[in-house]
């Protein structure tokens, strides 16, 4: 069997988002910065480093980045950034569509529950969930095809299972979990936000002042 | 004197446990009707000040006093009233110790001590107060401001909580130790509660409302964090549905890459198994049964379509029977038209059949078998053999004659 930390090396070169909710042990044992050091220092030469979401004490999601960045670096870095911008409309839909549909204030988080079938009811009794569902499952990202609730809301699921941002502790349970690699894709939205001076919180604010009055 | 509080007080207590109804009815809807309660009820309960109208044709509503005493004994969340006065109570310590040290020094010790108990019981619930607060404060931020609903609300109730820790702050601030152990003097009663058990609390509170403060203010980060996430989100919808073919800039080619972007690519690809190494036995065993698992789970799949069911004419088929079947139809023949018993070995030899001798007799039986009742009836089946030397019960067929029965 491995250790930790080769578990841990094993998980950050697959490209995966180590969090609390994915993996306990390995997020514990980078949360140490001796460890995380360490990893580091094996990761370097590979030209790779840990890098996290949230910097010091707050780092909550730990991913794998390039120490230097060259030629072919930039391009694939660039290619994955164009990657997580193409994903983002869908899940920015979806994870609205959730908050709405189960009534809650936060939006789905790392470590929040979110049960499929409580989900699928609410969406099938309420036509714009349903109207909304359909406009979601039909991205590219998602790519069903299907026009029944049941299969859509399945494949919108097995989907965000796949690409990491969902995970199902036990198979035979309809209950999913939201991932670190959901905070990173605040923080994604954030950064383009900040940098292109889209002012996206003003506007949410402006629009729910203009629905209150 | 004191006969007379100590009955008058019972008496109270007593009406308070009379109309223990309408008051809890009155402190869970706000107020009470009128018509809820009987006339002279009313009257007493107004005039011993349990119930008030705020304003004339208004409803009766709960003393403040009442309620908060409710609210105390019921640990209601709702109970957010936080007593910051602390500049008044140290005018009345001052005055009650200004009365005590001139009963002292004029010798009339009973007025006193009465001064000194009267000093005591402020003291006292100053300190009670102050702890109150302070778990007040607590159990709102232990159910994380649980009482309202919407995360506005939290953010407004937190920023409340922000202020009354601030406010007691202040208040606690006016508390001059110096002044006060000038005024206590050398009176060793007066030293001892002015300033060793003033000042234990007062400490004590200032502590507890620091991390109280902190808490809050963590409490508040987290609240704004997912509130500002969920702007997040809404504002991005928005822009998108504005711009649709807004795409964002190139910021993975710029010189100063933000560290946020910088995904490395995925370099392992799963290793496989070794299937010589006899240490994983188990482990293959249990993949190799959740191959058949899944081959099981595919064929649950949805079948394909089926095609169209058309209900029309049967195609006709011929049954090609088998060489040895049709062999045994000519031996039946044979046997119907010769009208005599036949030995179906002495047949096979006659006609040279290729098949072995047990294999024809079986068929043979069968053949017989499986004719239709009324047409079996017409032969008899004539096994020749003898019974087993050792084992009774078997016999062992060597040849059988079919003939036509009589």
């Amino acid at each position: 069997m491995l250790s930790t930390k080769g578990q841990v090396i094993e998980r950050l070169l697959q490209g995966a988002f180590i969090c609390r909710t994915t993996d306990e042990e390995g997020w514990r044992f980078l949360k140490n910065p001796a460890n995380r050091e360490q990893v580091d220092d094996y990761l370097g030469t590979l030209n790779r480093s840990v890098a996290s979401v949230g910097s010091g004490a707050d780092a909550e999601v730990f991913y794998c980045a390039y120490r230097q960045l060259g030629e072919n670096e930039r391009r694939v870095v660039g290619q994955q950034f164009r990657d997580v911008c193409n994903a983002l409309t869908p899940l920015v839909e979806w994870l609205l569509l959730v908050q709405e549909a189960t009534a809650q204030d936060a939006p789905l988080t790392e470590g929040s529950p979110i049960r499929l079938n409580e989900l699928q009811g609410i969406v099938e009794d309420t036509p714009a969930f349903r109207e909304q569902l359909a406009r979601i499952s039909h991205y590219r990202l998602f790519g069903s095809t299907s026009t029944s609730v049941d299969a859509q809301i399945k494949q919108v699921f097995k989907r965000l299972c796949e690409l990491g941002y969902l995970v199902r502790p036990n198979p035979e349970k309809q209950i999913y979990l939201g991932t670190g690699k959901l905070d990173y894709l605040y923080e994604v939205i954030r950064f383009i936000d900040e940098a292109e001076g889209l002012a996206l919180e003003d506007r949410a604010e402006a629009a729910s002042q203009g629905n209150l009055l | 004197m004191s006969a007379n509080l100590h009955q008058a007080g019972v008496r109270f207590l007593r009406q308070l446990g009379r109309h223990a109804e309408p008051i809890m009815d009155a402190y869970l809807a706000g107020s009470i009707s009128d018509e809820a309660l009987e006339p002279g009820v009313q009257e007493r309960l107004v005039k011993d000040g349990i119930l008030y109208r705020p304003e004339p044709g208004a409803d009766l509503h709960l003393r403040r006093t009442v309620r908060a005493l409710l609210e105390e004994a019921l640990k209601d969340d709702r109970n957010r009233q936080i007593d910051a006065n602390t500049g008044a109570t140290l005018a009345t310590f001052r005055t009650l110790a200004a009365h005590y040290t001139e009963a002292r020094h004029q010798g009339d010790y009973v007025a006193a001590d009465a001064y000194l108990a009267d000093l005591r019981e402020h003291v006292y619930s100053f300190c009670e107060s102050l702890s109150h607060s302070i778990r007040v404060l607590w159990s709102r931020i232990n159910n994380e401001f649980g009482y309202v609903g919407s995360l506005g609300a939290k953010i407004r109730e937190n920023e409340l909580a922000q202020t009354q820790v601030s406010e007691l702050l202040a208040g606690l601030e006016l508390i001059d130790f110096q002044d006060l152990a000038e005024t206590a003097g050398d009176l060793r009663e007066l030293r001892r509660l002015l300033v060793a058990s003033l000042q234990r609390s007062v400490s004590d509170a200032y502590l507890e409302l620091g991390v109280v403060q902190a808490r809050l203010l963590d409490l508040l980060g987290r609240f704004r964090k997912i509130q500002g996430r969920t702007r997040l989100l809404r504002g991005w919808s928005l822009h998108v549905e504005q711009q649709p073919d807004y795409q964002p800039g190139r910021h993975t080619a710029l010189p100063q890459m933000p560290q946020l972007l910088n995904l490395a690519e995925a370099l392992l690809a799963p290793a496989a198994v070794d299937v010589h190494d006899s240490v994983l036995e188990a482990e293959l065993l249990a993949l190799a049964a959740q191959v058949r698992a899944q081959r099981e789970e595919r064929a649950l799949l949805p079948l394909p379509e089926a095609g169209e069911l058309v209900l029309d004419e049967v195609e006709s088929f011929e049954v090609q029977a088998s060489p040895i079947q049709d062999a045994v139809q000519q031996y039946l023949c044979e046997v119907i038209e010769s009208g005599r018993p036949i030995s179906a070995l002495a047949w096979r030899a006659e006609q040279r059949l290729p098949w072995d001798e047990e294999t024809w007799l079986y068929q043979v039986i069968g053949g017989y078998e499986a004719l239709p009742d009324e047409q079996k009836d017409y032969f008899e089946l004539l096994p020749e053999g003898e019974d087993h030397p050792v084992f009774s019960g078997n016999y062992i067929v060597r040849d059988l004659a079919l003939c036509l029965s009589v």
